[in-house]
């Protein structure tokens, strides 16, 4: 019987697999046994895969999640740089996570068989779309799309129809919870509207006059109708101006009723109102059917005790058809409560911003800070393991990968090439690698094609996969261990668990148990962050060499040790120490309001020139980053954020630190002035040693 | 079979059922069919009177105040406008150059499929565009296909972009003329103009010299080649000169005018940005450099013409100087400005008149729908045009350009018919009007249409004080400044409650006022005189005069602002999701700011300009 049940769903999951692919790969396609068996999930097969899924969960010794996203940084300047700061990439993931949506989750659960000795996968591939379900009071919800991204996603023939018209949308907890108020609140005002609020409407309008006159009309003749017996015509279409309006006698909760049809909301509100003037016993009634439609009828009720006893039942009737809606629309966020419920170890490769993205779309807004991140996510998630980390951090493992690359695709190659080209050679040295079957729809299958495309439920089995070998090769032996142990707990691995790279690049690890990005335990931090000042909107032909000469020309040759480029319209300068930092925008501003000789022929001029060069210290660029703003090119960005106001005169945010210095360093600043003027261009004095 | 169907069915609905809302066939461009058809279009454009056009945006506005509204001034909307324009991305481009003969129109539609590829790899045409998630799930219950899109939309570059992306092809291109002479020169640069110009007058003597000495044998030209630094371009001579900075460039090409009867410079982009080198290329004669400069010249265009995509579309259009229809005259235009012509301006002015330079004559339907039929609303085609059944106007629609090469499923088809509406309602429009005039004037072809009558209805600039038109059933005029933003109320309030509040709450409510909510957060007071905002305002902000219930309110957090404030969060891009955070921020922010344009002295703007008059 259950067996007859999955039938359908199989070749379902191939017309996927057809249709996403292009008219080339039907080849494939029709020798389907031999492609990779992924489980889709869309909206119409979600219910059930979900049920199943729940115990496949349960029983998984870990569940591997990968993530498609629309891209990944909503402006060049927001990639991973050189010279950002753990708090920084904090805030650059954060941006990425809230701009971007994702429209692929691959859920992996893996389980040890000891009956067989292999791990049984079971692959899922969950298309998502943040479709809006709940029609009242909507935050308009939008998203990026980083045009590159998108073409990848083409590139692997990403199926953008199956996941906009497909996808299963999500509510995160704090949308229900928001929903949820809002339809107490809405509940709540009803109560008070029904009250005396339909009187309140008075008729201005010759028009409405008339109407308010006519539905008296029809309404007495309706409801004498009813009364007297006698066979009114049940259905009145109306005769003016060819209108949709219609009338309609029906049955409503055991009571006669009229149904309304095609009238607006203003001549709804004044049949209200002429109701509640000229009609004690008929009652109005707004209400949602099943497919949200709205209906409208005009109920006749026997007595007082009727009528209140009606409308209280159709304003419970709507709530909970509010309630119900609200409970449709958690859709994906299922999925995400039952990983955190389970409280399983997750596994995922450079999953930072897979972890935020989960945070920010299933959870709630992403918190400020690094730290209350930290803090907040080990409630929902207390085991994450990074394969990317587990390869780059264990000397063993990084030994085995042979210096190749650690990305998915080439760690899944270089560890488990058993499973990659599915060989059940006799190859001894492959002997001793874990065997993984795949499981769909209680069909197992080890063997299939390789190269799966670039899904998000493959790349979780790939994902999990190295995560098993990993563990193979930590010495884990999965037949010593029984069900009830829990990987995560185990000693061999808790170096590695709650620990994700921030920035690949940087090579910043995050740890997630303490709330420190602890860059000290793994790499030593080289840059001091306050010996930097960022320039903007210099003149655009200006390169990096040109602008450290200038700056060398004024400071002194060693003042600048170097000078990165953030995109074509801004710089990092790092200079050798901090005091020069404030050196510099001081000079900056006095030039800037100073015109004359001294302007002019200044070597800081050079960069100066246009009179729209901004300048300010790192915490500007933390502040600009932090932005929900994101212009393409940096100086656009800093202009809309306002940093500008910053550097000009009278910084208010940075009297407190400067009031006391601000005397001599003027002076500095007006020697150093004094000494070009003395055609001493090189002014060693200015630079404190 | 299926197709001949079709368009016999197309023929015929243009017979007998002139304003029902026929599927034409339309034909589908996509990247495969792009360059081929290029040609049958420019024919269709020259063939045509008129080109209406329909877009597919990817989204139209973000939260509720971002939409156009009655109380927008053209600045205003006009902002909202650019906002959007700037976001969103076009799928989907209908274009349909029709021509009108009598109550015979003829048509030529078309449906381009667009997406952005970012094929130089430098955030062109855009580095990433915003989705309405709603939009898109309406756009897939009319059975869009967003893998075409996605996967075959036809890519373009702006005109500004394309001029950006000649130092990124990798091809040497023609140096601009020097106009005027850069800042003094200093020793440094002295020296460096001296040291170049010997070496190119060497490399010249040495050109001409071999021009003149065909006896040398290829040993020695090949020597003294090497010793001068002398290369090859093609079959000419050339000296490559590496530099260090855009400074030099300039020195060197000031430099080279002295040589420019046989020296042509080229400039060498580098990989990065900038110049690399100046490649200076000897001329054999004066013909020969003409004949050079076109082939540069051509190898450009050849260039610029595979990156420019969809956007010789538009200029065909430009070019043609042939009126365009538009559904939505701001939406449509600043979307097109933003995305083929260049950065959208600050203001409406510089706007409307960038514009024009590109697209003399723009149409805006709304507003000549507004003329025949002031009560009918325009957003929605099919129903404007039943709206039109009391006139007696036959349009027969006959379909020019039959047959898709590319078979395609009946779905495909219905995608692009608004441009064919958006022609039918014009026509149907034109002839109305024609039969209002006919007394006046007598026969007159469609050509005359297009130049006369329509001049009034084609955007244009009046002057004129700065009238709000609010609520859009029965418009009133009123000035801006009656207008007060008022927003932070404890609890949720019905509009007609509010009133109430308000009424009791100070003496300027004794007057006749109206309130409107905007949004969820902000309302809008409306007093018909002049006078009680400027009372009102004071009054909220000042603490003295605060009293009662009003100081209530002001206490729980109510807050005032003039129609100033909102123009200023408009011009500042606060386009937060509500109208209240938004005014909020600017208040917040008119300290630090004070600056020039906060007092745009006078806004030009015409009474007849494109506002969607949606309901509040």
């Amino acid at each position: 019987m259950r067996r007859l049940k999955q039938w359908p769903l199989r070749p379902l999951a191939y017309s996927f697999c057809s249709s996403a692919a292009e008219a080339v790969s039907s080849s494939t396609a029709a020798a389907a046994t031999a492609a990779f068996p992924l489980k889709h999930v869309t909206r119409s097969n979600f219910e059930t895969t979900l049920n199943d899924l729940r115990a496949l969960v349960k029983a998984a010794d870990f569940v591997a999640i990968d993530l498609e996203m629309t891209g990944v940084t909503s402006a060049p300047w927001r990639d991973s740089l050189e010279f950002d700061r753990y708090d920084v990439r904090y805030l650059k993931v954060k941006d990425s996570a809230e701009k971007f949506a994702v429209v692929q989750f691959g859920v992996c659960p893996f389980r040890w068989d000891s009956r067989t000795h292999s791990f049984v996968s079971h692959p899922h591939n969950f298309f998502v779309f943040p479709r809006q379900e709940l029609t009242f009071d909507p935050p308009a919800h939008e998203f990026l799309c980083q045009t590159t991204s998108m073409d990848f996603l083409a590139k692997y023939q990403f199926d953008f129809n199956t996941c906009i018209h497909e996808g299963i949308s999500y509510l995160s907890r704090r949308q229900e919870e928001e929903a949820s108020q809002r339809l107490e609140r809405l509940h709540g005002e009803e109560r008070n509207d029904s009250s005396g609020e339909t009187e309140d409407l008075k008729l201005v309008r010759l028009a409405d006059v008339l109407f308010a006159e006519r539905m008296k009309n029809m309404l007495n003749d309706w409801r004498s109708g009813l009364l007297h017996g006698g066979n009114v015509s049940s259905e009145s279409p109306k005769i003016s101006n060819g209108s949709t309006q219609s009338t309609e006698t029906v049955f409503h909760h055991m009571r006669p009723a009229l149904s309304l049809k095609g009238f607006t909301s203003h001549q709804l509100r004044v049949i209200n109102s002429v109701l509640g003037k000229h009609f004690g016993d008929l009652v109005y009634i707004h209400s949602n059917d099943k497919n949200s439609c709205s209906q409208n009828f005009v109920v006749y009720t026997e007595s007082q005790s009727d009528k209140e006893n009606l409308m209280k039942e159709a304003k419970e009737e709507r709530k909970r058809v509010g309630e119900r809606k609200i409970q449709s629309a958690i859709g994906f966020r299922q999925v995400i409560d039952l990983l955190a419920s389970e409280q399983k170890l997750i596994v995922g490769h450079n999953c930072f911003l897979d972890i935020a993205h989960v945070y920010s779309k299933f959870v709630g807004p992403l918190p400020s800070t690094a730290e209350k991140f930290v803090a907040s996510i080990n409630s929902h998630f207390p085991y994450i393991v990074d394969t990317k980390i587990l390869l780059n951090v264990n000397p063993m493992l990084h030994q085995r990968m042979k210096k190749s690359s650690t990305s998915l695709s080439s760690a899944f190659s270089s560890l488990c090439p058993q499973i990659e080209f599915s060989s059940r050679s006799s190859d001894s040295f492959l002997q001793q690698r874990v065997k993984i079957d795949v499981e769909v729809d209680n069909i197992r299958c080890s063997n299939w094609n390789a190269g799966g495309k670039h899904e998000a439920g493959y790349d979780a089995f790939m994902t999990g996969c190295i995560f098993a070998q990993a563990c193979n090769h930590l010495g884990f032996d999965f037949k010593q261990h029984s069900q009830s142990d829990n990987l995560a707990r185990n000693e061999k691995l808790e170096k590695y668990i709650n620990r994700l790279y921030l920035s690949w690049t940087r090579g910043d690890i995050i740890d997630l148990r303490t709330g420190h990005s602890n860059a000290d335990n793994w790499r030593v931090s080289k840059f001091k962050y306050e010996n930097i000042v960022l320039i903007w909107n210099f003149p655009r032909k200006l390169k990096a060499r040109e602008i450290k000469e200038c700056i060398c020309k004024t400071f002194g040759s060693a003042s600048v040790i170097s000078v990165y480029h953030i995109d074509d319209s801004a710089v990092f300068v790092f200079f050798k120490n901090s005091e020069l930092v404030w050196d510099f925008l001081t000079l900056k501003r006095q030039l800037e309001s100073s015109d004359g000789p001294v302007s002019v022929l200044h070597p800081l001029s050079k960069i100066l020139e246009g009179g729209n060069t901004g300048a300010a210290d790192y915490k500007a660029y933390k502040e600009i980053c932090s932005s929900h703003i994101s212009k393409v090119l940096f100086s656009d960005q800093a202009e809309t954020v306002g940093v500008k106001s910053r550097t000009r005169p009278n910084p208010q945010d940075e009297t407190d630190r400067r009031e006391e210095s601000t005397d001599a360093v003027t002076h500095k600043a007006s020697d150093l002035i004094d000494a070009f003027l003395a055609d001493r261009v090189e002014v060693e004095t200015a630079t404190p040693t | 079979m299926q197709r001949r169907f079709l368009s016999s069915i197309s023929g015929t609905a243009g017979n007998s059922k002139t304003l029902n809302q026929g599927r034409w066939s339309v034909k589908q461009v996509k990247k495969s069919n792009f360059h081929v058809t290029l040609d049958e279009i420019r024919t269709s454009i020259e063939s045509s009177d008129f080109i209406a056009l329909s877009l597919q945006n990817t989204g139209s506005y973000a939260a509720a105040w971002h939409r156009v509204s009655a109380i927008d001034t053209p600045q205003t909307s006009y902002l909202k406008a650019k906002y959007a324009a700037e976001r969103y991305q076009i799928f989907q481009f209908a274009l349909c150059p029709f021509s009108l003969q009598g109550s015979k129109l003829t048509v030529h539609p078309y449906n381009f499929h667009l997406f952005p590829r970012d094929e130089l790899k430098c955030g062109m045409p855009s580095y990433s565009f915003s989705c309405q998630a709603s939009r898109l799930t309406s756009m897939a219950r009319e059975g869009f296909d967003f893998n075409t899109c996605i996967y075959e939309g036809i890519s373009y570059l702006s005109r500004a972009q394309e001029s950006a992306s000649k130092y990124l092809s990798g091809n040497p291109i023609l140096a601009n003329p020097i106009t005027v002479s850069s800042s003094p020169a200093s020793v440094a640069d002295t020296v460096f103009v001296g040291r170049i110009r010997s070496r190119v007058k060497n490399w010249r003597q040495s050109c001409i010299d071999s021009g003149s000495k065909t006896g040398d044998d290829d040993l020695v030209s090949s020597l003294r080649r090497l010793v001068l630094g002398s290369e090859q371009y093609g079959s000419r001579l050339c000296l490559t000169i590496d530099v260090c900075s855009e400074r030099q460039v300039q020195l060197i090409l000031e430099m080279l005018t002295e040589f420019s009867e046989d020296v042509v410079p080229l400039l060498v982009a580098s990989k990065s940005r900038g110049t690399q080198a100046v490649r200076t290329v000897f001329m054999s004669s004066k013909e020969d450099k003409d004949l050079f400069k076109r082939e540069i010249q051509d190898l450009e265009n050849k260039e610029n013409r595979r990156v420019r995509g969809f956007r010789e579309v538009i200029d065909l259009i430009s070019s043609s100087q042939k009126p365009v229809i538009s559904q939505n005259y701001l939406s449509d235009l600043t979307s097109i400005h933003a995305k083929f012509l260049g950065p959208l301006p600050a203001n409406v002015d510089d706007f409307s008149s960038s514009l024009s330079s590109a697209f003399p004559n723009v149409v805006d339907l709304s507003q000549f729908m507004k003329e025949i039929s002031p009560l009918s609303n325009i957003s929605n085609l099919p129903a404007a045009m039943s709206s039109l059944n009391r006139f007696f106007a036959p349009v027969d629609v006959e379909v020019a350009n039959q047959g898709c090469p590319v078979k395609l499923s009946e779905n495909y088809q219905s995608h692009g018919q608004n441009a064919v509406m958006i022609s039918q309602l014009f026509a149907k429009l034109s002839a109305i009007q024609k039969s209002d005039l006919s007394t006046v004037q007598s026969n007159e072809d469609s050509q005359d249409l297009a130049s006369d009558e329509h001049t009034s209805f084609v955007i244009s600039k009046n002057t004129g004080n700065e009238n709000v038109k609010v609520w859009s059933k029965n418009s009133r005029r009123v000035s801006s400044e009656n207008l007060v933003f008022i927003w932070g109320f404890a609890k949720k309030l019905t509009a007609a409650k509010l009133k109430n509040f308000l009424q009791k709450s100070h003496p300027v409510f004794t007057q006749e006022f109206d309130v409107k909510y905007l949004d969820r957060s902000c309302a809008i007071v409306v007093f018909w005189e002049s006078g009680p905002s400027e009372t009102f305002l004071s009054a909220v902000n000042n603490e003295e005069q605060l009293s009662g219930s009003l100081r209530e309110m002001v206490a729980e957090g109510l807050r005032a602002a003039g129609y100033e404030t909102y123009k200023r969060a408009c011009r500042l891009g606060f386009w937060e999701a509500d109208l209240a955070e938004s005014l909020d921020k600017t208040l917040d922010s008119s300290d630090t700011e004070h600056d020039s344009d906060t007092k745009p002295s006078e806004i030009n703007w015409s009474n007849d300009l494109a506002i969607n008059f949606d309901e509040l």
